[in-house]
């Protein structure tokens, strides 16, 4: 964060702006559905989860989301988002054939550390989802990514997931957040 | 939103076991889901927790049997208790978190407190409003006075007159609980995935059994190279009836195969790969408990009326939750062996959260199935049409074992689901458990 703080405010904006074209594009791609092309913006040692939320008291706040390593709704290395895209493309996905029509918003997107080419990054998410006549869903939370420097771009190293919903109000998480 | 009155859900056209053959209606009528709730729901033994998720007093987690909601408590005796979590006063619930710790169950309406085993202790105003005329005795959270656990699971029932458990169960729904708990120490890793499928509940439960589906529903799964394609072949199915609605169906491991992994074991063989998985049915324990057949179960066990027990991966649990006729809930529970090494509970909890639950590779596909058959329920003429579990009726017959155990040795088939809605209705026509206990059928014997 103080690497972040101590740039001048020009490198700040430029670097911000570069972050949101990165993540406006991602949005785009996952919604034209151009799967291979999103696993190319990964690297290698990606790590997507997505916890288990539960609601708890107050006092107990600190326990309603499972920690890694114990049960969560998506928990993928690059070998597994590979393996997802791969069943979403292979004909005879119910879940995803007929195509569930999705809109990506990404938001409030802010620059929160930098450690060498890592940069971290929160934002808030909302998923539309439609299907058929009238399934929808809608799906709001916090990301928080990293992002490593590549070229005069860049990769996603770690996607975390959080959302607003516990018990989760639909019939399946098939798409990609 | 029909409106079928009892002595029309207790007529016997609803499944016709003879052709293999249930009415629609069974998934959609408001009415025939209003008689569920009570008479298969609150009358049935409801699987609520593990013992493992209440490790203290004051630990708790809330659960459900049916629509109604309780919270599973462990008291300051250590005793578990399941009491409705809905205050006596105007009925407003008295615990709002999924899990956590309590000294009591506090009303945020107007203050009454509960101690651990539903005593009411505490009502504001007692002398000055109520003037001491209040029965406080009579005014605690109702508990259910049927909990037991069966090697740690535990289960309730709202109807006094239930059976004990075991008998409940009966062998079939034993060896259904052993095939997780008989592999050791056994504890609930954290989190419970849930989620809303927009299907009646039924559907789902007679899914577990269906081994026809897979090669359809989750082919995407197989060209994905998610699961092998062989392994869907038409293996040797094995079938186990049980008394009041509980089934087995699936793999048979084999009996020269179990032979075989066992003098391997005794030998102190290093054995590798799924068959590691498997090395815990060759000690005497497992045999004992379960049986010179039921240790070969590899198939999927439902103890009636909503329980599935997953054990060909990592041991899971699902209950498919009721929410009106057209929406279930299920949640996965997820065991593991308590002295695992970190690895090894890595392993199991990254195959256990990649094949089910919301995002699970096969899970995903299922819901699309259950959901349109739900709905295939509901048009006037559509929802008159039968649907079909003919599947192997009246082709096989019952393999009696010496030591007592029976089973349908097969192909595939839908034996068990017919089983399931046959049983079904009968509870739905028993005016009582004694009804039940009198008029329920007992598993077939001889050709089935």
């Amino acid at each position: 964060m103080e690497e972040f703080a101590q740039m001048d405010v020009k490198a700040r904006m430029l670097l911000h702006f570069e972050v949101e074209q990165f993540l406006y594009h991602e949005a785009q791609i996952l919604d034209e559905r151009r799967f291979d092309e999103w696993l190319n913006l990964l690297t290698e040692d990606i790590h997507y989860w997505m916890p288990i939320r539960r609601t708890t008291t107050l006092a107990q706040v600190d326990s309603e989301f499972t920690k890694i390593g114990a049960m969560a709704l998506f928990d993928d290395d690059i070998n597994f988002l590979r393996m997802r895209v791969a069943k979403m493309s292979a004909g005879n996905a119910w879940s995803e054939d007929p195509p569930s029509r999705t809109r990506h918003f990404v938001n409030n997107i802010q620059v929160v550390g930098i450690e060498g080419d890592d940069i971290q990054i929160k934002a808030n998410i909302h998923l539309y989802r439609t299907r058929l006549e009238s399934v929808e869903d809608s799906w709001i939370g916090r990301r928080e990514d990293v992002l490593r420097r590549d070229g005069d771009s860049f990769k996603l190293a770690r996607r975390y997931i959080f959302l607003e919903q516990t018990t989760i109000l639909s019939q399946n998480l098939s798409n990609i957040f | 939103m029909s409106n079928t009155r009892p002595e029309v859900i207790a007529r016997e056209s609803w499944v016709d076991a003879d052709k293999g053959t249930v009415d629609r209606r069974i998934f959609s009528d408001q009415a025939i889901y209003q008689q569920e709730l009570k008479r298969i729901f609150a009358r049935g033994w409801n699987f609520i927790c593990h013992e493992t998720q209440l490790p203290e007093s004051g630990c708790f987690f809330l659960s459900y049997i049916g629509e109604d909601q309780v919270i599973a408590v462990r008291d300051r005796q250590g005793e578990v208790q399941v009491l409705l979590n809905s205050c006596p006063h105007r009925g407003n619930t008295v615990c709002r978190s999924d899990q956590g710790k309590t000294r009591s169950f506090f009303c945020s309406y107007h203050g009454w407190n509960f101690d651990l085993d539903g005593k009411l202790v505490a009502v504001p105003g007692y002398e000055s409003y109520y003037r001491e005329k209040l029965d406080k005795e009579q005014l605690g959270l109702q508990k259910a006075n049927r909990v037991e656990s069966y090697k740690g699971f535990v289960f309730a029932s709202l109807d006094d007159d239930a059976p004990d458990l075991e008998t409940y169960l009966g062998w079939v729904g034993k060896v259904g609980i052993d095939l997780i708990a008989e592999r050791g120490d056994m504890e609930v890793i954290d989190g419970i995935q849930k989620n809303r499928i927009q299907c009646n509940w039924k559907l789902a439960v007679d899914n577990l059994y269906d081994w026809y589906h897979p090669k359809v529903s989750h082919g995407s799964a197989v060209r994905a190279g998610m699961i092998d394609e062989e392994g869907l072949r038409y293996m040797n199915q094995m079938v186990m009836l049980g008394e009041y609605g509980h089934g087995i169906s699936g793999a048979d491991i084999g009996e020269e195969n179990l032979a075989q992994l066992k003098q391997v074991v005794a030998a102190g063989g290093d054995i590798q790969g799924p068959a590691q998985g498997q090395v815990w049915r060759t000690t005497d324990k497992a045999e004992e408990a379960m049986g010179p057949v039921g240790v070969r179960s590899g198939g999927h066990p439902n103890i009636f009326p909503n329980l599935w027990v997953s054990a060909a991966g990592p041991p899971q649990l699902c209950l498919r939750i009721p929410r009106g006729p057209f929406e279930t809930e299920l949640w996965w529970f997820t065991f593991a062996e308590k002295n695992q090494t970190v690895e090894e509970r890595r392993a199991a909890v990254m195959v256990a959260n990649h094949v089910f639950g919301p995002s699970g590779l096969l899970e995903q596909d299922d819901g699309e199935n259950w959901s349109h058959s739900t709905r295939g329920s509901v048009g006037a003429v559509t929802g008159e049409r039968p649907i079909n579990f003919s599947m192997g009726l009246g082709q096989d017959k019952m393999t009696h074992d010496a030591s007592g155990q029976s089973y349908i040795d097969t192909v595939v088939n839908e034996h068990a689901q017919l089983w399931l809605y046959r049983s079904w209705q009968e509870w739905m026509k028993a005016e009582s458990w004694p009804d039940l206990v009198k008029n329920h059928s007992a598993p077939p014997t001889g050709d089935v």
